[in-house]
């Protein structure tokens, strides 16, 4: 039973890609993209109709028909209802997340809502994973949805689904968007060698190599800087945000390299360098990332975190068209 | 997916439904059947309200069992209607004792909607309907706040959105109402559960029967003449005719072989319609002697009693033709002569003295006929509802010693003063006058009006209607109970007749009542068919119904789409925001388009810097919308204005300067 559901569904995505072609997000859920079933309480819900109506005219009771005839009109509007919950909603999400593997891609929604009903129980899901979301009349909701990533690589999803069971269960509308969602997926931060340190010193804390006296002058601002290097009296005058940049021993260029992990196997290798990666952007560190086919000079900050993530996450597999 | 357990509220507001569902049920359930459903509701909101899980499954096996077997051999049947209805009642309430997850509620909201229907089934009333919609209201916006997977609307919010669905549903719910296709009969035998009392007149009659009919002022039915009417002393509704006596008690004749010989008719025939209440009976209260019927499967007794096979358990209605005066040719058949002359021996001696006596002076029949009627107006007899008790030889009693009595007294009386003469007679039960209703121009016959009167063998004339009580109380016949008894009788306590204005208001009642019968609870395939023939569809058949229904529902359906579509137009912009982006479309039609980051004012520069001639009205419109929008200063004009100063902004192109 399940494997049949499974092959009905298959094959009404795959319809519903050749009916409805590529979605540039965002983009509005129009009505006939909109699919409507009623759900197992629904089918119980028809039975029952069937029953009162049968009745009704078995009695030729004219007040059993009206009342059975009411109900079968609830049920009617009802799916008239429950399809109005997607339709005209606007969805647009993030299309590029980064994650690590074993863990879970976390994609952002953001359904808007321009009319004047609320659409409730509004969920997406995505693959395995689902998130749920009510959107008040004139507003706009953000919905995110974890997705897990066992493995590292690029995860690509085409097709994401909303759905509603909204009002009452009887019925689920549901519509396939075909948005293109991609995921990096990092491989897991793992490893037993310690961060190749100048001088091959091991690690060591940045307060105990870095002093005030190696004050180098200020650059601009960029998410992730610890807040006691923020140049808070250039921020009081009135100025744009600024960071009082130091050169100190541990701001020299430091490589992170794929050849100094002789003897481990491709995905160990990555991990160690996706720990190391980590482990120096923790530590304020200027690094660059060389790996076959790759290098990425040396940098510092939350956009070089990611550009190395990335790389390590694309090593070897297809990448992103 | 792991079941969603149910809260507390959850369960109370769902009981509440069904006790509501159950409620319309109270009468034909049986106690205990109530008293299980509302004891293991009780336990479970007990239970769920000291945050407990549903009792183990095995005591709610065994109570399951025990429950079903115990309304088996009450019933001997789930068939049938209150069997039924019991069982869906048990099974609500031991659904309710084992609910734990939220999809055992969704079974239960089900049950609450069958169980609302059945309440209709044998149900009329208008009230009834629009109580169990209420209830049905209620639990679909239960239902609503089940269903919600975050947090539900609150419960005025629920209603009114249960409410609104229930709104739209009603055209379409019309509309298959009006032309869903009706069978003439039952798709099935529907088994008689016996649960619904016989009322009004029954196949026997013994003393003071009829007394407590008096006393009732429930309708029997209701008569619409299309004729004019019958005389006041002619409108007899005939009834079960009785032929045996034992003494004590008359009978009707089982036997139903006799097949009813033709009369010749006299004076005007009667046409008119009865809406009959179901008394659950056979018979079916023609005016005095019919000719013609329209119910299908309708026949005379022997003793012209009009009866259909089935008793009539749900209200009818029967188009029919009588006559008040009737003669016949024929012989009296053998077997008729033999019933209506016999008399239980040795019972009433001094009556049978009495009748022979009275015959030997009166050789002619319709002569003793006569006597025997002034016997009761010369001598010292009263019409009462209170008469004595009578013992056995009650005839001897009441004709020699009390001399009190209501119809049925006398009729018996009567009856057997012929028989004893030799004069085949017998007794006709059945109702006498009626109330006209003069909002709505047809006739209430009610209870009170049961009545008992005898008709005669006549030789070479036929049977004759005889009315002792007419001789006793005229005003009976004449115009009904109210006027032949005195104030202190049990009837003249009824403050309701004698206030002029409250029957007035019973009447208009009444007049809606009728209304509500045969437009709602007897619409038929007739009727449809009148319906069709209003819309001035030619020749209304199955076929063109079902033509105009689909026709019927593609509209309704449409309209609904709309409806339901309508809500979710994006919200209108405000009056304000609508003017100030008209300015902004004309001035983008001078090839000037506001950028999505610029602000009124700034706008306002930057067309005024390429537009220098535009530049002080523009400036002033864009500091109007300014002080409007964000309230920066007090505004000096309104948004009408503001709007107005828009529309009579017309900035000239460019070439045309």
């Amino acid at each position: 039973m399940n494997t049949l559901r499974r092959a009905a569904s298959n094959k009404l995505r795959a319809w519903a890609v050749r009916r409805n072609g590529r979605d540039s997000l965002p983009t509005k859920i129009l009505r006939r993209r909109i699919y409507l079933m009623p759900t197992r309480f629904g089918f119980m819900l028809g039975l029952i109709l069937i029953a009162m109506l049968i009745a009704g005219l078995n009695y030729n009771s004219n007040l059993g028909l009206a009342f059975a005839f009411l109900m079968a009109s609830v049920a009617f509007v009802t799916m008239h209802h429950c399809n109005r919950i997607l339709l005209g909603l606007q969805v647009d999400a993030t299309t590029e997340v980064d994650a690590f593997a074993g863990g879970e891609a976390s994609f952002e929604f953001v359904l808007s809502n321009e009319s004047n009903v609320d659409r409730r129980d509004v969920e997406i899901r995505c693959m395995t994973a689902a998130g749920m979301r009510s959107v008040p009349a004139r507003s706009s909701e953000s919905v995110s949805v974890a997705v897990p990533v066992p493995r590292r690589g690029v995860v690509r999803i085409d097709q994401f689904e909303l759905r509603t069971r909204y009002p009452f269960g009887w019925f689920f509308a549901w519509t396939y968007l075909q948005g293109s969602l991609t995921a990096y997926v990092a491989p897991a931060p793992r490893g037993n060698r310690t961060l190749p340190a100048l001088g091959g010193s091991g690690f060591q804390s940045p307060s105990e190599i870095r002093g005030d006296e190696d004050f180098a002058g200020l650059r601009a601002y960029e998410p992730g800087v610890p807040l006691k290097h923020m140049a808070w009296k250039v921020l009081a005058r009135g100025g744009e945000a600024a960071v009082r940049s130091y050169t100190s021993l541990a701001a020299q260029p430091e490589w992170l390299e794929w050849s100094s992990l002789e003897g481990q196997d491709a995905e160990s290798r990555l991990s160690q360098l996706c720990l190391w990666v980590l482990e120096s952007e923790a530590a304020q560190r200027v690094f660059g990332l060389r790996i076959p086919g790759t290098e990425i000079p040396p940098a510092r900050g939350a956009a070089h975190r990611f550009a190395c993530l990335r790389a390590l996450a694309t090593y070897a597999v297809a990448g992103p068209a | 997916m792991k079941p969603k357990p149910v809260s507390f509220e959850q369960l109370a507001g769902i009981s509440a439904c069904l006790a509501l569902a159950l409620v319309a049920h109270l009468k034909a359930l049986p106690v205990w059947v109530l008293v299980t459903v509302a004891v293991s509701g009780g336990i479970r909101l007990l239970l769920a309200h000291r945050g407990r899980a549903a009792p183990p499954s095995a005591v709610r096996l065994v109570t399951a069992v025990l429950a079903v077997a115990l309304l088996f051999v009450q019933f001997r049947t789930f068939n049938g209607l209150t069997a039924g209805t019991a069982l869906l009642a048990l099974m609500a309430g031991l659904k309710l004792l084992e609910t734990d997850a939220q999809r055992d509620i969704y079974v239960l909201t089900l049950i609450i909607y069958f169980v609302s229907l059945s309440a209709l089934l044998e149900g009329d009333s208008f009230w009834l309907l629009a109580y169990l919609i209420g209830v049905c209201w209620l639990t679909t916006a239960t239902l609503l706040r089940l269903t919600s997977t975050l947090p539900a609307p609150d419960w005025r919010r629920s209603l009114r959105y249960a409410g609104r669905i229930l709104s739209q549903a009603l055209p379409l719910a019309l509309v298959f109402w009006l032309f869903f296709p009706r069978f003439a009969g039952p798709l099935w035998h529907i088994p008689d559960d016996g649960s619904t009392a016989e009322s009004g007149l029954s196949d026997t009659m013994s003393p003071g029967d009829i007394t407590e009919l008096a006393l009732s002022d429930e309708i029997a039915f209701r008569v619409r003449f299309a004729t004019a009417p019958p005389p006041p002393q002619e409108r007899y509704w005939r009834g079960p005719v009785m032929h045996h006596f034992d003494g004590h008690t008359w009978k009707r004749a089982k036997s139903t072989s006799m097949i009813a010989s033709a009369l010749q008719p006299q004076g005007p025939a009667y046409r008119y319609t009865l809406s009959l209440e179901p008394h659950q009976h056979n018979w079916i209260f023609a005016l005095d002697w019919p000719s013609h019927w329209d119910l299908p499967r309708g026949a005379l007794t022997g003793d012209y009693t009009l009866v259909q096979p089935d008793p009539v358990s749900r209200p009818i209605d029967v188009a029919a033709t009588s006559y008040t005066r009737v003669q016949s040719s024929e012989p009296l058949n053998a077997r008729l002569r033999q019933w209506d002359t016999r008399l239980p021996p040795d019972r009433n001696p001094r009556t049978t003295q009495l009748a022979h006596t009275l015959r030997g002076e009166h050789p002619d029949e319709m002569d003793y006929v006569r006597a025997v009627l002034n016997l009761f107006t010369q001598q010292e007899f009263y019409y009462t509802l209170t008469p004595p008790k009578l013992a056995d030889d009650s005839v001897d009693k009441f004709l020699f010693d009390t001399k009190r009595g209501f119809c049925e007294h006398y009729a018996s009386a009567f009856a057997i003063l012929m028989r004893a003469a030799g004069i085949p007679a017998r007794v006709v039960t059945g109702y006498q006058g009626g109330t006209l209703n003069r909002y709505a121009d047809y006739w209430i016959v009610r209870q009170s009006d049961a009545h008992a009167w005898n008709e005669v063998w006549i030789e070479g004339r036929g049977w004759l209607r005889v009315d002792p009580t007419s001789a006793i109380a005229p005003g009976r016949v004449e115009h009904g109970m109210n006027d032949a008894v005195s104030a202190d009788e049990p009837l003249g306590s009824r403050w309701h007749r004698r206030t002029p204005w409250l029957a007035d208001v019973r009447l208009r009642l009444d007049a809606l009542r009728q209304i509500w019968r045969e437009r709602i609870l007897l619409f038929d395939q007739d009727s449809q068919q009148k319906v069709l023939e209003w819309l001035n569809i030619p020749e209304p058949d199955g076929q063109k119904l079902v033509m105009v229904l689909t026709a019927a529902l593609t509209l309704v359906l449409v309209w609904l789409t709309w409806a339901v579509r309508r809500e979710i137009a994006p919200a209108r912009k405000e009056p304000l925001i609508r003017a100030y982006s008209r300015l902004c479309a004309k001035l983008a039609a001078l090839g000037m388009p506001r950028l999505a980051h610029e602000g009124a004012e700034d706008y306002a520069a930057r067309v005024a810097q390429s537009r220098p001639d535009l530049g002080p009205a523009v400036t002033a419109l864009c500091r109007h919308y300014s002080i409007l929008r964000y309230a920066a200063a007090p505004a000096r004009i309104s948004v009408g204005q503001f709007d107005a100063a828009v529309r009579a902004f017309r900035p000239v192109p460019n070439h045309v300067k």
